[in-house]
């Protein structure tokens, strides 16, 4: 997040904004330290319901989309970090040069996407997955009024409709014994993994 | 009182409940939180009061149809149909016959009265066919409301992540 705000100062008087959005149940009290201690000064939400990931068909965090000044997706659906984490244990050095590029040049950057491209690269859903969104939703309903059994049975069913959702499988095990990225999280990925899937879409910085 | 009296007695009170004191229920829609006073009791449809309509998803019933912007499905209002009933004078618009015309996604906890309504698939063909980037409204922090349109003319880099 301080780096995020870093390319921000660098960026912002070339008519460039950052939109960062908190996929959290918990609210301010679980997301809103990090914003306040990075001092971030670019747009900063936070999304109870997990809006974003449902308009933009995303699964996991974080996740990047560039939009253009008429509104238009130049790149949607990408593993998205400022730098390289703990020795490079996560993240990428990669994704800001391509940014800074895209600012600078617009359209002309060789890193946005064709209208195709696009459009591919947006998850497509079943109808089963559809029905994920307003189950998620339900169990936040019920998680706010304090209702946990019932969170706990429509995130279960959300779950279970949109079983490539990281979102709504971690966001549930915050709430639960071993934490979002606890053992089961461990055992979810490695299955994607050895089966030849990866848990972020991968970057893509060349084509 | 024998069983078959007092199943006939709660069938009795349900029905006048259920037309004197229609039951309330509580519409999820994006981040909306709509609560309805009345509904007409039904075991699997939520049927609203036409004016609640326009609350619960921003359609409005018009003569020739339940409308939003330019798209309007026609709803027959001088008889009764799957989608609007006339019940003692009252008119009555069925939630989720429209939802099921439009394959919008809903969840219901029946016990409860509560809706969740996904997005209309009619809202996101600019998106998943054109590539446009969904508008979106979301409280501020410091309760202003945000909106990716406010951004129209920057370039907006969408970032998302979690505390978890």
């Amino acid at each position: 997040m301080p780096v995020w705000q870093s390319i921000y100062e660098e960026l912002k008087s070339e008519n460039f904004e950052i939109i960062s959005v908190a996929q959290d149940t918990g609210g301010e009290e679980a997301a809103g330290h990090f914003y306040d201690d990075a001092n971030v000064t670019y747009t900063a939400l936070i999304d109870v319901n997990h809006q974003i990931s449902s308009l933009y068909n995303l699964v996991n965090v974080p996740s990047g989309v560039w939009v253009d000044e008429e509104g238009k997706i130049m790149r949607i659906n990408e593993g998205t970090y400022a730098k390289t984490h703990f020795d490079g244990a996560w993240g990428t050095d990669d994704y800001v040069p391509i940014v800074r590029d895209w600012v600078a040049k617009g359209a002309d950057s060789e890193y946005v996407w064709d209208r195709t491209k696009v459009r591919e690269s947006i998850i497509q859903r079943t109808p089963e997955a559809e029905r994920a969104q307003p189950a998620f939703r339900l169990g936040g309903y019920y998680f706010t009024g304090g209702n946990d059994e019932k969170a706990e049975q429509y995130w279960t069913m959300a779950q279970e409709l949109d079983p490539t959702s990281w979102n709504y499988l971690r966001q549930d095990l915050q709430y639960e014994d071993g934490g979002s990225a606890g053992p089961e999280w461990n055992k979810r990925r490695a299955e994607i993994e050895s089966a030849g899937g990866s848990y972020y879409a991968p970057l893509e910085i060349d084509n | 009182m024998n069983r078959k009296t007092s199943i006939a007695g709660i069938a009795a009170a349900m029905l006048i409940s259920g037309v004197l004191n229609a039951q309330s229920a509580t519409v999820l829609y994006n981040e909306r939180v709509v609560e309805l006073e009345q509904t007409l009791p039904d075991a699997t449809d939520l049927w609203v009061k036409p004016e609640d309509l326009t609350r619960v998803n921003d359609f409005v019933l018009k003569p020739e149809g339940a409308c939003l912007d330019a798209l309007c499905v026609p709803v027959l209002q001088d008889r009764d149909s799957a989608m609007f009933v006339t019940r003692q004078g009252q008119a009555w618009f069925n939630v989720t016959e429209l939802a099921d015309k439009l394959q919008q996604a809903y969840v219901t906890d029946y016990n409860d009265g509560v809706w969740s309504f996904g997005t209309m698939p009619v809202t996101r063909q600019s998106f998943l066919r054109g590539g446009e980037a969904p508008d979106f409204e979301l409280m501020g922090r410091d309760g202003e409301p945000v909106r990716l349109s406010d951004f129209r003319g920057k370039k907006v880099l969408l970032l998302t992540w979690a505390s978890w």
